[in-house]
């Protein structure tokens, strides 16, 4: 039923989507502190010696992969909320649910416990999810997306301030990397977080896929919804609850990196000229996958001899768009 | 007696402390147009929303076809009944067809691809709202009228045998509102369709119903055919309204004319 017009500008959309991805990891293995060509990048492919190999393998390959999972994971689990809610600023780093599951690996790590990161990081989101729903809640009227969204802004402040407790009281070394991570980081990643970040992140695209029609329902409003045979609540909160755990897959391997969750959806959608849930959160996946990238590229190689923290460059990108939009709400007589 | 199509029993409905409909039980008539009217508050869209399961009763039932619909599986009670709330609104952006395609939800399998069934009953969906040209434009970007009809094609995609809609007329202008009202009578004659709405304006109302559902401040004042429901009497203790009756020159169904 769709236009043929209009088909092929969405083709075109995701055409540049994918390209521009596939651009941000090509940069991201060739750019570094030694540049390695694309020539010996292919050489390193397809033989496995060389200094191609090498970076393949070991010095850029892991990290590389390890941004595009995590940035694929975040992408998709703000697009969840920013549908929901359906409000921009809705994203599990602005409303405090990574900062809940950075807090928690922070918390596991200082108090020896053996569990491991991602099941650490998914119950501390979980946890700042239900602290979110429970102190907006008010009888029988629905919260607005705005106090939840304002709730989370402060608990996220509340763990962010618990970790940095935490970080203070470890021995110097640790706190360091401690320090690090919270930052959001993909220094020193290998293939074990590689192969954690696609299985359990593709784990999770899957139950959203089995999901995204009773989002597109829940879009039209609960009413209709309901009445074209979507049990609301229960949508409502499985879906929350694969947005929580996509983050916490995310936090696990890079930590709580910032704003990608909230840029990736708009731009996405901008991008693909898309509006639909599904293709929406495809595109997110895949924004959020060259955000990543780019930003760990960018970290990188911005000051000679320094490798900043993933996080420091999405943090840079992100907060002059974050104030874009509060000053887009303000104008709309929305705060 | 056998019970067939929508019927209440008993049917009690309220928010809290204060109770809206009490103990109310009446049947809306297979195949046919129905409307239910009465004045702001007289909770005729809350009873209108418990016959779709959109609000659970405090007492009694809904039924449909006999079934008590609270135990109905709510995939299978959308095959069968479907609402149009009053005033929807649409995600940002999104086109008619995309719009119109989610009415076929409830009869997809959870894997199933979009099948020749579910784009044919959509073409017709938008074929009788006559957006067919328009089915790659933005919702946003549509006249008041031609966004209603979207939202009808929406629920007619549904492809229900009982279709309830919540004031479909709110905000149109009077051509476009016989417009959205023909068309809903259309759907009825055409497909046998039972169209259950809450309407405002008592004089469409009659033209376009087969049947009235009347409803006072104190629940239910009269409910039959227009020309049993429509009577200065009932319209004096619905409404409060001193109006004389008198046959429509164009219908022949009763005309209310206020004094």
């Amino acid at each position: 039923m769709s236009g043929m017009g209009s088909g092929n500008v969405v083709l075109r959309g995701w055409a540049l989507l994918a390209g521009l991805l596939a651009a941000a990891i090509l940069v991201s293995l060739a750019v570094g502190q030694i540049m390695v060509t694309p020539a010996e990048l292919l050489r390193g492919l397809m033989t496995g010696t060389g200094p191609g190999a090498l970076t393949l393998r070991v010095l850029r390959g892991p990290s590389t992969l390890t941004a595009v999972g995590a940035g694929a994971a975040l992408g998709a689990s703000g697009t969840i909320f920013q549908i929901l809610l359906r409000n921009p600023l809705a994203a599990p780093d602005v409303m405090g649910f990574m900062s809940g599951a950075g807090c928690a690996v922070v918390a596991g790590v200082a108090f020896g416990l053996f569990i491991p990161l991602p099941i650490l990081a998914a119950l501390g989101g979980l946890v700042a999810a239900a602290l979110v729903s429970g102190l907006s809640f008010h009888r029988g009227g629905r919260q607005s997306p705005l106090t939840l969204i304002l709730v989370g802004i402060g608990i996220g402040f509340f763990a962010s301030a618990v970790s940095s407790f935490l970080v203070i009281r470890m021995p110097p070394q640790e706190a360091a990397d401690a320090q690090r991570w919270l930052t959001g980081s993909l220094a020193a990643r290998n293939w074990g977080h590689v192969l954690q970040v696609f299985g359990l992140g593709a784990l999770l695209f899957i139950v959203l896929a089995l999901q995204v029609r009773a989002m597109a329902l829940l879009e039209l409003g609960d009413e209709l919804a309901a009445g074209l045979g979507a049990r609301v609540e229960r949508a409502r909160y499985g879906l929350i609850c694969t947005g929580v755990l996509l983050a916490a897959v995310g936090v696990a391997v890079a930590g709580p990196v910032p704003f990608v969750a909230m840029m990736a959806g708009p731009l996405g959608m901008r991008i693909a000229g898309v509006k639909h849930p599904a293709s929406r959160l495809t595109a997110a996946a895949i924004a959020g996958a060259t955000i990543t990238v780019l930003a760990d590229v960018i970290s990188r190689s911005a000051i000679p001899g320094l490798q900043l923290p993933v996080g420091v460059m999405t943090g840079i990108m992100g907060a002059p768009y974050l104030l874009w939009l509060l000053w887009k709400e303000v104008e709309a007589g929305e705060v | 007696m056998i019970e067939t199509g929508l019927t209440t029993t008993s049917l009690t409905l309220g928010y809290r402390e204060r109770v809206v409909i009490r103990e109310l039980s009446i049947a809306v008539p297979d195949q046919s147009v129905t409307s239910i009217l009465g004045p702001n508050g007289c909770g005729k869209s809350t009873f209108l929303k418990a016959l779709a399961r959109l609000i659970a009763p405090t007492s009694g039932q809904v039924c449909l076809s006999g079934d008590d619909i609270g135990k109905i599986d709510t995939r299978l009670l959308a095959r069968r009944l479907s609402i149009l709330p009053q005033s929807p609104k649409a995600p940002e952006g999104i086109t008619v067809s995309d719009l119109v395609r989610r009415g076929r939800t409830p009869w997809r399998g959870l894997l199933a691809p979009w099948s020749e069934e579910d784009a044919r009953v959509c073409q017709q969906a938008l074929e009788q709202v006559g957006l067919s040209d328009l089915a790659d434009r933005p919702i946003d970007e549509l006249s008041g009228g031609q966004r209603q009809r979207a939202w009808i094609a929406l629920v007619l995609a549904q492809n229900t045998p009982y279709l309830l809609l919540d004031e479909p007329t709110t905000w149109l202008d009077l051509a476009h509102q016989l417009e959205v009202l023909s068309l809903l009578q259309q759907r009825n004659r055409d497909h046998g369709t039972t169209v259950v709405t809450v309407l405002h304006d008592l004089n469409l109302a009659v033209r376009f119903s087969d049947h009235l559902i009347l409803f006072g401040g104190n629940g239910l004042v009269a409910a039959g055919q227009p020309e049993d429901v429509i009577t200065p009497d009932n319209l004096l203790s619905a409404f409060g309204l001193k109006a004389l009756v008198m046959p429509d020159p164009i219908t022949g169904r009763p005309m209310i004319v206020p004094h």
